[in-house]
């Protein structure tokens, strides 16, 4: 059985088609890139693969579980336990220090631990700047807490919508060098947004969205 | 409480210490005044008690005409049945370092379980006096002054052995041993009124018979006097009622106000916490502990601003103090938390519902 199955998703707003009837499935272990141009439906759709957003209609089911049926507090159970979010603008609490950031993450799941936060800023590369607030530090650097603060609790799955889209070339390639050996040392299943082309070359296979449909799935070749 | 929540509540708490202080002291203000009413309202109540108890009596004997009664009008009164004790008083005026001074004459061995806040010592022998504590400031006296007072043929020479402070006309008279009063104000023997002690519940039947055996005499009971003080001191309470009422709802609306621009300020820290699995309770509990801490603060700064705004109103009105039930700061707390609980209700209930990914979005 596949790790996320969609079935049929329609998702509007309104008047607006967001999603017209995505179907798909994604096996445990992939990297899986989204593309499109804005407004395509690729960030709704991850939104509602990591259960931040719900469908009008269709079914969603991640490692078995369709949580398209789940109530309010059994989605925030299935966000904290089974996903890792990584957003555009990184969303870090500005008042928080690099450790601090990860430990509000912990402390939703189960219990804020210190020693564990640094570990894993550690497996980002940013050991030199935990006492760092966001403000002191660079957009690439303000992306791996992001990275780490979605690792700490170790997810199945880490959603990334548009992680390179705030920052220059060397960032992107650092930051997407950063997910590649997570990819390949833990073995995390991966969907991450973009619109970068240089981006979607990266990963195992790429979605093509257009006007709220899949236009082309296709494997990446190495 | 989960392990980390008073790290991020600190952190939360003192990067918005500035709303937090104003929410704070939108609380404190209506508390100060909410408190400062029930305090005044209390206060006076127990003053209007004490002022009652002070003088022990229940019933007033004055002259109908003229300025004084016989001394046998005491004697007369003293033995209707159903009288218990009987006191008579006498006011006068004397003239000290040429200004006129009020003399107040009665039986000072019977004030000493009056309740009046003596400084110094009762006197003891004759030609010693008390006086009204205003009179310190304004001759600039201490106790041991000593003073001499025109009147009646000769006049006479007293000496102070204490101040008494009692919120009414004692505080700016000089108060005088029966016979030494009568020496001033030369009313030999006479009294300005007589206050009877009679059995409660016969009050009516006493003045009456007062009535009847000294024509020449007004008799009223205090009952008369308290239920118009009381009405009055009823329509005081009303309208505190009233006041407090309107206060309490400006109060919530201002708290509310800030309370929602802080939530709107943090609505994709609400988003983020959504996105990290934060079920509503989880967040709920930061809002509510603020809102908590602002109540707590507000409510014991409240009380304190209260107290002193109750006692500068009492002295300015009735130029005394009133005393405060301590009751009344654990009301400030209620009221301090009810006003900002109540008015973090709104504002949170709607963060609750924000959908993560919309904020997340930036719209």
């Amino acid at each position: 059985m596949s790790f996320i199955i969609l079935k049929n998703i329609v998702k509007e707003y309104g008047p607006a088609h967001a999603l017209r009837g995505v179907s798909m499935e994604i096996q445990k272990g992939q990297w899986v890139n989204i593309m499109g141009p804005s407004g395509s439906g690729k960030s709704t759709l991850l939104n509602i693969i990591g259960g931040l957003d719900t469908p009008t209609s269709g079914e969603v089911f991640v490692e078995g579980i369709k949580i398209n049926a789940l109530s309010e507090d059994d989605l925030a159970c299935f966000r904290r336990e089974k996903t890792g979010f990584v957003f555009q603008q990184s969303h870090l609490v500005p008042y928080l220090d690099a450790v601090e950031n990860v430990m509000l993450a912990q402390y939703f799941h189960s219990m804020a631990d210190e020693e564990e936060a640094v570990g894993a800023l550690t497996r980002v590369g940013l050991e030199h700047r935990l006492k760092h607030r966001p403000s002191q530090l660079s957009g690439g650097e303000q992306q791996r807490i992001c990275i780490a603060r979605a690792l700490t609790n170790d997810p199945v799955l880490l959603l990334a919508d548009e992680p390179t889209g705030n920052l220059d070339r060397e960032n992107t390639k650092m930051i997407l060098e950063l997910l590649k050996k997570l990819h390949s040392e833990e073995h995390f299943t991966i969907i991450l947004v973009t619109h970068d082309p240089f981006v979607s070359q990266w990963g195992e296979r790429v979605l093509m969205m257009e006007d709220g449909s899949i236009k082309s799935d296709a494997p990446i070749n190495p | 409480m989960r392990s980390g929540f008073y790290l991020f509540f600190k952190k939360s708490v003192s990067r918005r210490k500035g709303r937090i202080v104003i929410a704070a002291l939108s609380v404190t203000l209506s508390v100060a005044m909410v408190s400062g009413i029930i305090g005044m309202t209390a206060g006076v109540g127990a003053k209007l008690g004490e002022e009652l108890r002070a003088y022990g009596a229940n019933i007033i004997v004055s002259p109908r005409e003229g300025n004084y009664l016989a001394q046998d009008v005491a004697e007369k009164v003293s033995r209707i049945d159903s009288v218990r004790g009987v006191s008579g008083q006498i006011f006068g005026t004397s003239v000290f370092r040429g200004q006129p001074i009020e003399i107040i004459g009665l039986d000072i061995a019977k004030l000493k379980d009056r309740g009046w806040r003596l400084q110094g010592k009762w006197p003891q022998n004759n030609g010693e006096i008390l006086a009204g504590t205003d009179l310190r400031s304004q001759f600039k006296i201490d106790i041991g002054a000593k003073m001499h007072l025109p009147g009646g043929d000769i006049g006479g020479d007293f000496v102070i052995t204490g101040f008494i402070e009692r919120g009414g006309t004692e505080d700016s008279a000089l108060i005088l041993d029966m016979p030494d009063a009568w020496t001033v104000t030369g009313a030999d023997r006479q009294f300005s009124a007589v206050l009877v002690r009679a059995e409660a519940g016969r009050l009516d039947e006493v003045v009456q018979q007062i009535r009847r055996m000294i024509p020449q005499a007004e008799a009223k009971t205090f009952r008369q006097i308290a239920v118009a003080e009381e009405s009055l001191l009823r329509k005081i309470q009303l309208l505190m009622v009233i006041v407090t009422v309107v206060i309490l709802c400006a109060a919530v609306i201002s708290v509310a106000a800030t309370m929602g621009a802080n939530v709107l300020e943090r609505r994709e820290e609400i988003g983020l916490m959504k996105a990290l699995g934060a079920t509503k309770a989880q967040i709920n509990i930061f809002y509510r502990a603020e809102a908590i801490l602002t109540g707590l603060t507000g409510g014991v700064a409240g009380f304190i601003s209260g107290y002193f705004f109750t006692q500068a109103v009492s002295k300015g009105a009735f130029g005394s103090y009133v005393p405060v039930p301590f009751y009344i700061f654990f009301i400030s707390l209620l009221f301090g938390l009810v006003i900002s609980v109540t008015a973090s209700y709104l504002p949170v209930r709607n963060a609750l519902k924000y959908n993560p990914a919309v904020i997340l979005r930036g719209e």
